[in-house]
């Protein structure tokens, strides 16, 4: 990965000390062990619980719209600009274009991010992408480019449908014609367990096979979906890991349902917004 | 290239009707040409062509130090190149997008244990182990990239010998490792669980496999899933357009299908591939 | 606004699609009805006979320079075949970003086209009034100031000092008296234009 020379870099071969103190303390074996014995997440949710989400739009006053999203420790910042000439281009095309950034800030995960966008960040930015620009209408807004940009200032699993969620709401803000409300959820999977809305904890789980006995499913991966409500189609999907066809259905199934629990708090923050601007 | 709409109608109907332009059912794949070993300086390589793509993987061997976070495991990284020979589109940094997307899938595919077993890579715990970079030529762009890019590197995989170590010598903080002198003294990668892409495209009320360039512009929505014995190891929708939930299950099945068909065939001809076969691209 | 306006947002279903509803600013149609595609307020304009849906969202409408608007611009660059402008303003409103524009030969008045010569027409720097043509295969909008009322109104002596239109095709310096050609607009006094002209002024 090319450094960025400009700023001052952190030392190269430097290491979280949580690393060493981890290799004795809790594995990602141990804490599903718990648990799946206790039936409830270590912040007390049931598995397929989401967590309480904090929405509000009008986050940042330079920016034509924007939304601030809290789910439980994940906090994200999105902002949309307005519409520009797609700059660079020659060719008149008539379909307008979005560009996304993804970024966690450098102190967001346990691990030091770079100023620089790593891979993981702008395959989450072409996630994005992909999930908004089946839900703007990009007809109207010919040769135009608009600008996105998702901000995670503290990651706790679960950022990039904390992104997308709250760029939905950004974007209406914005006044960018959009055909339907987006919204989106993570589940992570682990030994047919499917964990709603995981931490990071939980998501770093659902990222390996245990190797005990005793667990004899190999599944295991995180899914994402971003639906568009009214139309209920799927607008983006994702997964990884190694997930058998009857668990990914069922997961889903969990995720259509939760996305429509989120859908009524997406519309309550539009409408206060909306309302807000009628009296003024 | 772009389609008229009686030319959209053609292959739409074609497509209800199960016969597609090219004389194909939903299912079937165009034909497909293989061949292994053929860089002399990398560790394996594969030349895989579909129709009118063509993809050339070579693998390079080199040693590392594992992950602080991850000290029994080796590394593996892919590597994309959309050089402008395949499109002009893809001159300059027109190709940048599209190399990111594909080297993103494929690191996401080869991610779980399950698919490739990185703990074999590993030398000595914490301190030394194989790297492997995948290096992905495009040389010319005929559509349905993403399946035949996972067939190139699973038979490049396949091809790869990685050399087999004698002894490690630890004095004090440094490692020397002892490389065995005989060329031939290798080890083969186990790549049996593997991923293999499928790209399943919705055209009209259908799903099909493997879309030529024509069928790549009547397609409403497309979804590419990474295969590993029957499980799913990677799904991820590409392009524009979005799908209802009830399409999406229908196309994760057909993808499934298809996937396991095109893993046993492409099994099957890489353990005929003999070394002895010298004729070929590069040859 | 009034207070007790229809509020709807994005994907929000408004009316079935028929003789007497049909689809306006932002909605869209989709299987025979009409969606809106903006979080805002629901409006319906009578028209022919005909109720047509438009949604309004509040705050700043994204403002896009469409056919037959009058735009402010600016030229920063003039060739022997047309003058490149940047848009700055459509109608009164003021934009954030600049839009790219051209004005070709053609198009810079009505009379004796063929003898028309950029140079004396426009000079980089000048603040002109212009309506948008219809957009075509070009990368950039087109502009004509081909109406009396169109063409420069605010342009600069070679010295710098703010110049004043005495006929329709010259402009004098009121320091210098020098006289320069220019495709001058006959500016109307209208409450729209001289907002527009305030707010320039300002800028300058």
């Amino acid at each position: 990965m090319p450094v960025d020379h400009k700023r001052i870099n952190g030392p190269e071969e430097s290491v979280p000390y949580e690393l060493f103190a981890r290799l004795s303390g809790l594995t990602s074996e141990k804490a599903f062990e718990q648990l799946y014995k206790a039936g409830k997440r270590s912040d007390g949710r049931e598995f397929e619980e989401h967590r309480k989400i904090f929405l509000k739009n009008g986050a940042v006053s330079q920016a034509k719209g924007s939304a601030y999203i809290e789910m439980g420790q994940t906090k994200v910042i999105v902002s949309v600009f307005d519409p520009r000439e797609i700059p660079n281009r020659s060719d008149y095309s008539l379909k307008g274009e979005l560009y996304c950034e993804f970024k966690f800030a450098p102190f967001s995960c346990a691990k030091r991010r770079l100023h620089q966008q790593d891979n993981e960040e702008k395959q989450y930015s072409c996630i994005m992408k992909k999930a908004l620009e089946s839900a703007v209408c990009l007809h109207e807004l010919p040769n135009f480019q608009v600008d996105i940009y998702a901000l995670v200032m503290h990651n706790d699993g679960s950022a990039l449908s904390a992104a997308i969620t709250a760029a939905g709401v950004a974007l209406v803000e914005a006044g960018v014609p959009m055909y339907d409300i987006i919204t989106s959820v993570t589940v992570g999977i682990q030994q047919g367990v499917k964990l709603v809305d995981p931490d990071s904890l939980e998501e770093q789980m659902c990222q390996v096979q245990f190797l005990s006995e005793k667990y004899q499913d190999n599944n295991h991966g995180l899914l994402i979906i971003s639906k568009l409500h009214t139309q209920e189609q799927l607008c983006q999907f994702y997964q990884n890991g190694y997930v058998s066809l009857e668990v990914l259905k069922s997961g889903l199934e969990v995720l259509s349902k939760t996305c429509e629990v989120i859908v009524p708090l997406v519309q309550k923050c539009l409408i206060k917004h909306i309302t807000n601007g009628i009296k003024s | 290239m772009s389609l008229c709409d009686a030319e959209k109608t053609f292959i739409l109907h074609g497509v209800a009707e199960n016969f597609r332009s090219d004389g194909r059912d939903r299912e079937g794949y165009r034909p497909i040409e293989i061949e292994t070993d053929i860089v002399q300086h990398a560790f394996g390589s594969a030349r895989l062509r579909l129709a009118n793509t063509d993809i050339l993987v070579a693998v390079k061997i080199e040693v590392d130090t594992p992950l602080p976070e991850r000290p029994f495991e080796g590394k593996i990284e892919f590597f994309v190149d959309c050089s402008a020979n395949a499109t002009p589109d893809f001159e300059g940094r027109g190709g940048e997008t599209l190399a990111i997307e594909l080297s993103n899938i494929l690191a996401s595919a080869y991610k779980s244990p399950k698919t490739f077993n990185l703990k074999k890579l590993c030398i000595l715990k914490g301190k030394k182990c194989w790297k492997l970079y995948v290096d992905i030529l495009i040389l010319e762009c005929g559509g349905n990239l993403f399946d035949a890019v996972s067939l190139a590197v699973k038979a490049a995989l396949f091809n790869t010998k990685v050399p087999l170590i004698k002894s490690v010598n630890i004095d004090g903080d440094n490692v020397e490792l002892d490389v065995s002198d005989n060329v031939f003294d290798c080890e083969r990668l186990d790549v049996t669980n593997a991923p293999v892409m499928v790209t399943v495209c919705k055209i009209g009320d259908n799903c099909v496999v493997d879309p030529n360039l024509a069928e790549e512009q009547c397609s409403v929505g497309s979804i590419v899933v990474a295969i590993s014995q029957e499980y799913f190891s990677t799904v991820t929708s590409i392009g524009i357009g979005s799908l209802h939930a009830q399409t999406l299950c229908s196309s994760l099945e057909l993808g499934q299908k298809v996937g396991i068909r095109l893993n046993e065939a492409l099994m099957d001809t890489l353990s005929h591939i003999t070394s002895d076969q010298d004729f070929g691209f590069l040859k | 606004m009034k207070e007790d306006s229809l509020v709807c947002l994005p994907g929000q279903r408004l009316s079935i699609c028929d003789k007497i509803y049909t689809s306006g600013q932002g909605t869209y149609e989709r299987k025979g009805y009409i969606y809106s595609m903006l979080g805002g307020v629901v409006d319906i304009v009578e028209k022919n006979g005909l109720k047509v849906l438009e949604v309004h969202s509040n705050g700043q409408n994204t403002v896009i320079p469409s056919q037959g608007d009058i735009v402010t611009a600016e030229v920063y660059i003039i060739t022997q075949q047309h003058a490149k402008c940047h848009i700055k303003c459509i109608g009164n409103t003021v934009l954030k970003s600049s839009f790219r524009a051209i004005i070709r030969k053609e198009y810079v008045r009505v009379t004796e086209k063929d003898k028309v010569e950029i140079y004396k027409s426009f000079r980089p720097g000048d603040i002109i009034l212009a309506r948008v043509l219809p957009i075509t295969e070009a990368h950039s909008y087109q502009l004509s100031t081909a109406e009396n009322e169109l063409g420069v109104v605010i342009a600069h002596s070679e010295h710098g000092y703010p110049m004043i239109p005495v006929s329709w095709t010259e402009m004098q310096c009121p320091k210098t008296l020098v006289k320069e050609p220019r495709k001058v607009a006959k500016v109307v006094p209208e409450n729209m234009t001289t907002d527009i002209l305030s707010v320039l002024q300002n800028n300058v």
